[in-house]
């Protein structure tokens, strides 16, 4: 872990409208490590990702990145710091994946430049890294979730940014494609030194694959730290409001949830 | 994958590199001979019709006649039919046709709308209107373009105004541009009812949308600005293009998604007022020409632009040489023939468009 790319929030409040999605947040995200954001449903994951971006602007607070607030910053001059995968992108048209791909290299480019070999090779390198060359023909809306999901990864790619916000990257996909998917995020981390922060719903993909985590509930820190220090059966009651037991993953020794028997199934059982 | 003996010394990840970039260099190069294809087209028609607009006509004349009274030489009668009458007529169907095509083909990518264009929306009546009311207030033939420049950006704000808050849901943008479209028309008729002097000659351009009677003035004022409108819309297409993966994705990638699309607003109400400064309200280019673009060479690029404006130049000055020459009845308006035109496409585009299997966005 770096002290470069720091992102942090200072006092931060969300807002949609009038109603406050994440309130008076404190929270420092290691330079050049995995931090995945857990938590339940409508805790403010999403939201706490769109205001760490520019894309949504703080009721009141502020977000740094090497301490440099990020809404003083040139929306170009941010876009080639960080990249961000939103959790359903809107793929456009008949657009085939390396035009897809091409659009990652906007905040490059200059009004009139055309398009030079740095660029192309950007391009490339993100196609290879993803499995995705093979494909740079295809219509993106013809290919299968998970196909889609790595061109999508190739275009945050192409824009080569040190830091990379991923949006629940694996919703939507089977197991298969979840583990192709965060493989691909935990060798960006370990080959390219990226630092990457995702919204993710399974703790024990979690738990495996991210150095550092957040855990929110309705707006608020719940807990922060490495995985091991802070997911245990305690935590996960109050936030998720499971009863669970925590044990260690036998595979990678990182934590593992395993949820209670409940009532019902005991009934289902002994009927 | 089936490595020769040339290729079996190189690392794989090389070859699958080097196969997949030729395959992509296939695919691109068959679409810049689909759009190198068009753009070649078309200018071979505008060459061959701006021909037919200069030599026929009342006074027939050969092509290599028609060209020397372009420049001046020859018959004193030649030069001036050609110099004042058939030249600045047919460069207005050029320059006001570019300007719909590339308006059309900005808004339709703009609302991701295929029904979005300036005289659907209501710039063009807008435009319209403007101009009238500058003539009618006495003013000189140079302030058109300023006029309908005015009155572009009245409609495009009066339609914001009305269909903005509904989140510009596509029918009811429609409907909104074509009641704005249609308020705005009455007002250019009650204007030319009211003041027939001052109108008097030019009813028809404000009313069904013309090229007859233009003048050098006219066609340089617009056609300079034209040009300046269409590079500018060249230069902001990147942004368009990140603006179809929408608001979060667009923003980013350093796009600021709410001044990119004003800009872009605001150049093709540009395009069109300016169109409609030199040819009045002619309807359907703008809304046809980039589904003929997209017919003829797939889903948008860079190119799309460039391609909608030479396009749009052909149709309009087609249908200007149809009205001239090929149609029985005298005098009539280009505007009439476009109008005849429009009105099925647009249903045809409607009932599509209501049709209950749209594609999804993941």
């Amino acid at each position: 872990m770096t002290t470069a790319d720091q992102l942090a929030a200072h006092g931060l409040d969300l807002r949609y409208g009038d109603r406050l999605v994440v309130g008076g947040l404190d929270l420092t995200l290691p330079g050049g490590a995995v931090t995945a954001i857990v938590g339940p449903n409508a805790c403010g994951k999403s939201t706490l990702l769109r205001g760490l971006s520019r894309l949504l602007a703080p009721a009141a607070g502020r977000v740094t990145l090497d301490g440099a607030d990020i809404h003083r910053m040139s929306a170009r001059a941010l876009a080639l710091r960080m990249g961000l995968l939103p959790q359903q992108p809107v793929t456009p048209e008949a657009i085939t994946v390396e035009a897809l791909v091409r659009l990652g290299r906007y905040p490059h480019q200059r009004l009139l430049s055309p398009w030079s070999a740095a660029d192309q090779r950007a391009v490339d390198e993100a196609l290879e890294r993803t499995g995705t060359a093979g494909l740079r023909d295809h219509p993106v809306d013809q290919l299968s979730g998970g196909q889609r999901q790595r061109a999508w990864i190739a275009l945050a790619l192409a824009q080569d940014t040190e830091l990379l916000l991923l949006d629940e990257p694996t919703t939507f996909l089977d197991l298969r494609h979840q583990l192709d998917v965060l493989d691909l995020v935990a060798a960006l981390h370990a080959e390219a030194g990226r630092t990457v922060v995702m919204v993710l719903h399974d703790l024990g993909q979690a738990a495996r694959y991210a150095d550092h985590m957040v855990v929110l509930k309705d707006g608020r820190l719940a807990a922060t730290g490495a995985p091991a220090d802070v997911l245990d059966a305690d935590l996960v009651k109050s936030v998720f409001d499971v009863d669970c037991r925590v044990i260690p993953d036998p595979e990678t020794g990182t934590p593992l949830v395993i949820p209670k028997a409940g009532a019902v199934r005991h009934s289902a059982v002994s009927a | 994958m089936t490595p020769t003996t040339s290729t079996t010394s190189m690392p794989p990840a090389t070859t699958a590199a080097v196969a997949s970039r030729r395959t992509a260099s296939r695919a691109r190069r068959r679409h810049r001979r689909r759009v190198l294809v068009l753009a070649g087209a078309c200018l071979v028609a505008l060459f061959a019709l701006l021909t037919v607009s200069l030599t026929t006509g009342e006074m027939p004349m050969s092509a290599p006649t028609a060209l020397r009274a372009l420049l001046g030489l020859g018959d004193a009668g030649d030069v001036l039919v050609v110099q004042q009458f058939r030249a600045p007529r047919a460069v207005a169907a050029v320059v006001a046709g570019a300007g719909l095509g590339a308006a059309g083909c900005v808004l339709q990518r703009l609302f991701r709308n295929p029904l979005a264009s300036p005289d659907v929306m209501g710039m063009t009546g807008g435009a319209s209107l403007g101009a009238v009311a500058l003539l009618a207030a006495g003013a000189s033939q140079t302030l058109v373009p300023v006029g309908a420049l005015a009155g572009g950006l009245v409609a495009a704000l009066l339609l914001g105004a009305f269909a903005w808050r509904s989140g510009l849901a596509v029918t009811r943008l429609v409907l909104t541009g074509l009641a704005v479209q249609a308020g705005l028309a009455a007002a250019v008729n009650l204007m030319i009812v009211r003041f027939p002097t001052e109108l008097a000659g030019s009813a028809l351009q404000w009313t069904t949308g013309s090229v007859y009677g233009r003048t050098w003035t006219q066609v340089w004022g617009a056609g300079a600005a034209m040009v300046v409108a269409l590079a500018a819309t060249l230069a902001l297409h990147r942004g368009l293009a990140v603006l179809d993966l929408g608001d979060d994705s667009a923003g980013a990638l350093g796009l600021r998604t709410s001044r990119a699309r004003l800009r872009l607003l605001f150049l093709a109400v540009v395009l069109a007022s300016l169109a409609a400064a030199l040819a009045g309200p002619v309807t359907f280019v703008a809304l046809a020409v980039p589904h003929i673009v997209r017919f003829l060479t797939g889903p948008p690029t860079v190119a799309s632009p460039v391609l909608a404006a030479l396009t749009g130049a052909v149709l309009l000055l087609a249908s200007d040489l149809v009205v001239q020459h090929l149609l029985p009845v005298e005098g009539l308006p280009v505007g009439a023939v476009t109008a005849t035109l429009g009105a099925p496409w647009l249903l045809v585009l409607m009932f599509r468009q209501s049709a209950p299997a749209r594609r999804e966005h993941v």
